[in-house]
Formats: C-alpha cells, sequence, structure tokens
C-alpha cells in the first residue's frame, strides 16, 4: 500500500491540520480486538467490509482500492465517496453469506457490528473466518465497554466516546500501515468535535433536555429513542444537554407518556433513507408530534424545537461528529442560550 | 321450579351480571389511573370529569391529555381485545372439542405475521397501507388458506372432520410463518426485524380513539354471538353427531362461529399484535368458575378476559420503570402460574 494509490484524502486533511509523521507499522503487528488477539505478518492487500460504517471508514482512510466488497448498507454512501463506491462491488444489500466473503479472498474482513461475526454471527463466527486463514477486525465502538449479549442491540457499561470511533481508525491504519493517514483522519475529526462543543459551552446553556426519536413500529405505537449511553448521549453530554431517557440499552422503546411528562426542551428526529415504518419518514415524525393531542402540547413542539438528524449520525460511526455539529448549531439557532 | 326459585336466579344472574361489570370498569379505571407516570387520581377524575360532563377543572393539558387520549382508549382496547380473544378461544375449544384450541389455531397469527412483514419489510403497499391492514389482510389470507384445505381435505361435521380443520390450520401457520422468515431473511436492508418482533409480542402502546371504535363493536358481536349460539355450542360439546341429533345445524353453526371468530380474531390481531395466552386460558379459568354451561360461561369468560388483558397492560406499564414490556410476555409470565393455582385447586374438587 503505498500513499501514491490515494492521493484524494489527505490534502484535505492536511491542511485542517498538522500531524507529525507517525512511525510505520511494525510487523509482526499484535493486537487485541473485541476479545481476540490478531497478529498480522504484513498489510492486508484487500479487505472485505460488512457494514456501512467499516466501509466508509476504509473510504475515509484512502483504502478505497484494498475494499474487494460491502455489504450491510443502510443508507446512502457519504457523498463524497459516491464514485469510488461505484467501483467496489456490492456483495449483499444485507447480510452477505459467509462463502461469497470468502470467495473474495479477503486478507482481513473490516466489520461495523459484533453480531454478524460473534458468538452467533450471521455471517459466520469469527472462529470460522479464522479457520480459514482470514482475520477478523471488529470497529471497537461496537465492542469497547459494551455487552452485546445484554438487549436487542446491545447494552453500553458505560458512556459511548468518540474515543471508540478515533481507536478503530488508528488501528485499522496501522494495520494498513497509512498510521499518518489516520493521524491525519482523528486530527481532523477531533478538531471538529471540539469546535461544536466549544460554541455550545458559550451557550452557557441551562436545564436544557432532549429526546432522540429514531424511528416507530408503528405512527402511533411507543417510539424507539436514543438510550442513556449510546452516540446520542454522548453528544447530548458533550453539549451539556440531559437525556430524558434513562435506559442503558442503545435504543429502547419508551412510551410517548414518559416522553410527554417529561417535556424535553427539544427533540431530535432520525433522517433516513429507510422507508419500513411509516414512521422512518422524518417528515411524517412532524405531522404526528404536531397532531398527536399530547405530543402537540409539548414545549419542544410548542416553540418549534425540533432538529432533524441523519440517523447514521446517530450510531456509532465516523459520522458521529456531524450529530454533534448538527445540534450544537440547533442550540444556537433555537436562541437558548443564558441570557 | 317455583316461582321464588326462579325470580333468586334471576336475581342473581343480575347480581352476577354487575358484578361482572364492575369489575371491568374498576378494571379500566385502574387502567387509568396506574401508568408509566404517576399522576394524581385527583387529576384522572377532573380530566374525565372535563371531558364527559364538560366541566371546567384546570388541568394540565398534557396530563389530561395522556389521560384522555393514551391511557383511556388503551384500556377500553384491552378490554375488547381481551374479551374477544377469550370469547374465540372458547367457542373454538368447543367446536372442536379441543382443550388445546385457541384463537390463533386457524392460522390467523402466523397470517398476520406475515402481512405486517410484507408491509413493513418488503414495502408492500408502499408506505400507504400500515401494519395494521397488512396485519389484517394476512390474517384473512391465511383463515382462507385454511378453510380451503380443510374442505377440501373433507373438513366438517364429523369428529374426524374438525380433526382436519385442526390440521389445515398447522398446515397453515407452518406456511405462513415460514413466508415471514422469508420476507425477513431476504428483505433488501440491514436493520434487524426486531421491531416487527416486539409488534408480534403485542403491543397496547398504539392504541387511540379510532381503534376503540373498531374494536368495541367486533367484542360485541363476538359476545352476542357466542350467547346467540350458547345452546349450540352446550351441544357441541357431546360432539358434532349429538349436537345434530339434537336438531342443531352442525354446518351453518360451524361455518358462521368459525367465520366471527376469525373476524374478531383478525381485528384484534390487527389492532394490538398476537396477545397469546388470552384465548387459551382464560376459557378454561371461566369454566372452573362457572361450569361448562355456554349460556353463562361465555359473558364469564368475556368479563374475565377484558379484566385480564387490562391488569396485564397495567403491569406491562409498569414493571421496568420508564419503559414498556410486550404485553405478549406479561400474559404469560402473570398468566401461566395463575392458571396452574387454578388447575390445582379443580383438581380437589370432588
Amino acid at each position: 500500500m503505498t500513499s501514491s494509490r490515494l492521493p484524494f484524502a489527505a490534502a484535505s486533511l492536511a491542511a485542517l491540520t498538522t500531524v507529525a509523521a507517525a512511525e510505520p507499522t511494525l510487523y509482526p503487528l499484535t493486537l487485541e480486538n473485541c476479545g481476540e488477539t490478531l497478529t498480522f505478518e504484513k498489510a492486508p492487500a484487500s479487505t472485505v467490509a460488512v457494514g456501512q460504517a467499516a466501509t466508509e471508514v476504509l473510504y475515509s482512510l484512502g483504502l478505497a482500492d484494498s475494499v474487494a466488497g460491502t455489504s450491510v448498507w443502510f443508507n446512502e454512501i457519504l457523498p463524497e465517496f459516491r464514485d469510488i463506491n461505484d467501483r467496489v462491488e456490492r456483495l449483499a444489500d444485507n447480510d452477505p453469506s459467509f462463502e461469497s466473503v470468502v470467495a473474495k479472498k479477503p486478507e482481513l474482513v473490516s466489520v461495523q457490528f459484533l453480531w454478524h461475526v460473534g458468538p452467533d454471527g450471521i455471517v459466520a463466527t469469527r472462529t470460522q473466518f479464522h479457520d480459514v486463514g482470514i482475520p477478523t477486525y471488529v470497529l471497537p465502538a461496537d465492542c469497547e465497554k459494551k455487552d452485546n449479549t445484554v438487549g436487542v442491540d446491545g447494552t453500553r457499561s458505560e458512556l459511548f466516546s468518540t474515543e471508540a470511533i478515533h481507536q478503530g481508525v488508528r488501528e485499522l491504519a496501522r494495520i494498513f500501515d497509512i498510521r499518518d493517514r489516520g493521524e491525519q483522519l482523528v486530527a481532523s475529526l477531533t478538531e471538529r468535535e471540539r469546535k461544536a462543543v466549544a460554541a455550545a459551552s458559550a451557550l452557557k446553556l441551562e436545564d436544557v433536555s432532549a429526546v432522540f426519536w429514531f424511528s416507530s413500529a408503528e405512527m402511533d405505537i411507543d417510539p424507539y429513542v436514543a438510550g442513556s449511553k449510546g452516540a446520542p448521549a454522548y453528544m447530548m453530554d458533550k453539549l451539556g444537554i440531559a437525556n430524558v431517557v434513562e435506559s442503558d440499552e442503545e435504543w429502547p422503546v419508551v412510551g410517548w407518556e414518559t416522553i410527554a411528562r417529561a417535556n424535553p426542551t427539544l427533540i431530535v428526529v432520525a433522517r433516513m433513507d429507510r422507508r419500513r415504518f411509516p414512521a422512518d419518514d422524518h417528515e411524517r415524525k412532524l405531522e404526528f408530534l404536531r397532531t398527536d393531542p399530547v405530543t402537540s402540547q409539548m414545549d419542544a413542539v410548542k416553540n418549534n424545537r425540533i432538529v432533524v438528524m441523519d440517523a447514521h449520525a446517530m450510531d456509532a460511526t465516523i459520522r458521529t461528529v456531524a450529530g454533534i455539529e448538527v445540534l450544537s448549531k440547533a442550540l444556537e439557532d433555537f436562541g437558548l442560550a443564558k441570557k | 321450579m317455583s316461582l321464588t326459585d326462579s325470580q333468586a336466579i334471576y336475581v342473581s344472574r343480575l347480581g352476577r351480571g354487575t358484578l361482572g361489570l364492575s369489575v371491568v370498569v374498576v378494571a379500566i379505571l385502574a387502567g387509568i389511573c396506574i401508568g408509566e407516570t404517576p399522576i394524581p387520581v385527583a387529576t384522572v377524575l377532573r380530566t374525565l370529569a372535563n371531558r364527559i360532563f364538560g366541566a371546567a377543572y384546570a388541568v394540565d393539558p398534557i396530563e389530561m391529555g395522556i389521560v384522555w387520549n393514551y391511557r383511556l382508549p388503551r384500556a377500553i382496547v384491552a378490554a375488547c381485545c381481551g374479551s374477544g380473544l377469550a370469547i374465540c378461544g372458547m367457542v373454538l375449544q368447543s367446536l372442536f372439542r379441543n382443550a388445546l384450541a385457541d384463537p390463533y389455531l386457524l392460522g390467523i397469527s402466523a397470517g398476520a405475521s406475515t402481512g405486517a412483514v410484507a408491509v413493513t419489510v418488503a414495502g408492500l403497499g408502499a408506505g400507504v397501507v400500515s401494519m395494521s391492514v397488512g396485519a389484517f389482510v394476512g390474517a384473512v389470507a391465511a383463515f382462507l388458506f385454511v378453510a380451503a384445505l380443510a374442505r377440501a381435505a373433507g373438513g366438517g361435521v364429523t369428529l374426524q372432520g374438525t380433526g382436519q380443520i385442526v390440521l389445515a390450520g398447522i398446515a397453515g401457520s407452518q406456511l405462513f410463518n415460514a413466508l415471514t422468515s422469508f420476507v425477513v431473511t431476504k428483505s433488501a436492508n440491514a436493520e434487524q426485524a426486531r421491531a416487527v418482533m416486539f409488534w408480534l409480542l403485542g403491543s397496547l402502546s398504539g392504541a387511540r380513539w379510532p381503534d376503540v371504535w373498531l374494536a368495541v363493536p367486533i367484542a360485541v358481536i363476538g359476545l352476542f354471538a357466542c350467547i346467540w349460539y350458547a345452546r349450540a355450542l352446550d351441544a357441541f360439546a357431546f360432539g358434532a353427531e349429538s349436537a345434530s341429533s339434537l336438531g342443531i345445524s352442525v354446518k351453518r353453526v360451524q361455518v358462521v362461529l368459525i367465520g366471527l371468530t376469525a373476524l374478531v380474531t383478525a381485528v384484534m390481531v390487527s389492532i394490538v399484535g398476537s396477545i397469546g395466552f388470552v384465548g387459551l386460558v382464560i376459557p378454561h379459568a371461566a369454566r372452573f368458575l362457572v361450569g361448562v354451561r355456554h349460556g353463562r360461561l361465555g359473558p364469564t369468560v368475556a368479563l374475565i378476559g377484558a379484566a385480564f388483558l387490562i391488569a396485564a397492560d397495567v403491569i406491562s406499564r409498569t414493571v421496568i420503570p420508564g419503559q414498556v414490556l410486550p404485553i405478549g410476555v406479561i400474559t404469560a409470565l402473570v398468566g401461566a402460574p395463575a392458571f396452574a393455582l387454578i388447575l390445582l385447586r379443580g383438581r380437589r374438587r370432588p
């Protein structure tokens, strides 16, 4: 892997920050990843991505030419990677089969969610991949301080932090021997986050609370909202907002009664391409909030303090920082600064 | 039978009826007063006074909305579903002389899942058709499939014939469950199908006034049909042949009652999802209380079913603070031990 093959991302990132040149990776490289010890004799020549977040990290690191296949898509690729992505084979929209991954003879499988390759892996278990000599790397955002055996989407033992995302970027960069680019990407993500947090703390917020509404199985039914330890909780924590939801699960179901009584200052609704449920459409969410006899009485709805945020920014991905930016901007626009 | 005897029976029947109805009213009141968040009883009563008698007490609009637009319709829908499902279970148990018959015997629950999944996961209906409509269509389709299969296999008035219906129901359920798995597996989207699963376990959280206007008439139709056919149902307990010899038009009663139970079940499933256990167990519990005569059993089953489901719903909302459990979990968790108790007590009877 040489940097001359991948000129596109580094230039813009380098303009933002200057990072001291990092050491090249020393092989064999050994690292702990989600409960497994991985050893790399050399940088993998190719990888298959299982999970859109893994794909986007690889693209952000300029590794598109190494990606032999992608799978598990939730929504459109980030616009800046559209052309690159068109050249990469999509093995499956949803979960790829074990054989379709192996057939690509990748030297690494990069995974977003542990449930794809964990002990009950839908694709296969990590052991199955390791048995055919293919190492698997799971993004730490899905396993660091998180118990995937509890709750439907897993349960975090500690508040999520973008550190876990940065760790994934750094480790992939080490595996592929492009540590400079990894550091640049982390520096740019950190700087964006720092700016958004600084802007919010300048507002000196007091008693601001929020709820993140992801979707609902039926329009009127109890909604899926962000729990107290996932990426949305981290955003709120960083920006000085209280989450009205107390569950530790990633996306617990909480009744409108509880949410309406908590009466948060603002409501964040997810915008997504998915159209599985009527409530996936953020316009339908807004309509519900404004017409339901109870939610229409909430302060956030009456004062039109509703933020529309990309659903993928609400997951623990490199897009999380965009969510922090959107929320920080909304706090300012809503005039919540202490006078 | 002397005059005083019949009067005594009349009075006690009235008394029982009043008692039963007041149990349901109390259950509904409990359903309104107890919820995810504490709302003082005074607020609840003021809200009811405002909305029903046009009083003008000052009540927080959010609390008033919760009581009137969330909790009250939810309790009424729970009552209707509980009684509807329990009645359907009772009718099918009697028609098929099968203690294990429940409203989902005829493939309705499996069909509803397929319909719901076809709408939500496969995107059938392009966002216009809601999950409830999909579930209803699926339920009816599955029932028609089972009915056609049973008919082709010669199901009907004989004991063997009712066996054919049960077997056709099993075949239909398996087929539609497989279709559901197929749709979920080949879905083009990576999200887990868990939201669908939550719904399939049953949830009353989406119940609003329009659901009430659908559920109440359907539950009433179910109850009246079973009272109307009480004598026929009694006769079926001795088998279809005996019923026929008692002058009952076996075929017609079967068609009408099976059709009605399918309709009631399909509507209830499409409103709240497949809530298990109620239709299977409540009829047995009621038989222990009032015996096997359907004139008395039917209303009892309806009342117990209504009160039981409201109670289960209250528990599902309060057992984990700030979070709601699928009601199907509660009906089984609470219902199974309660039923075990009834079974054991029934055994000691002479």
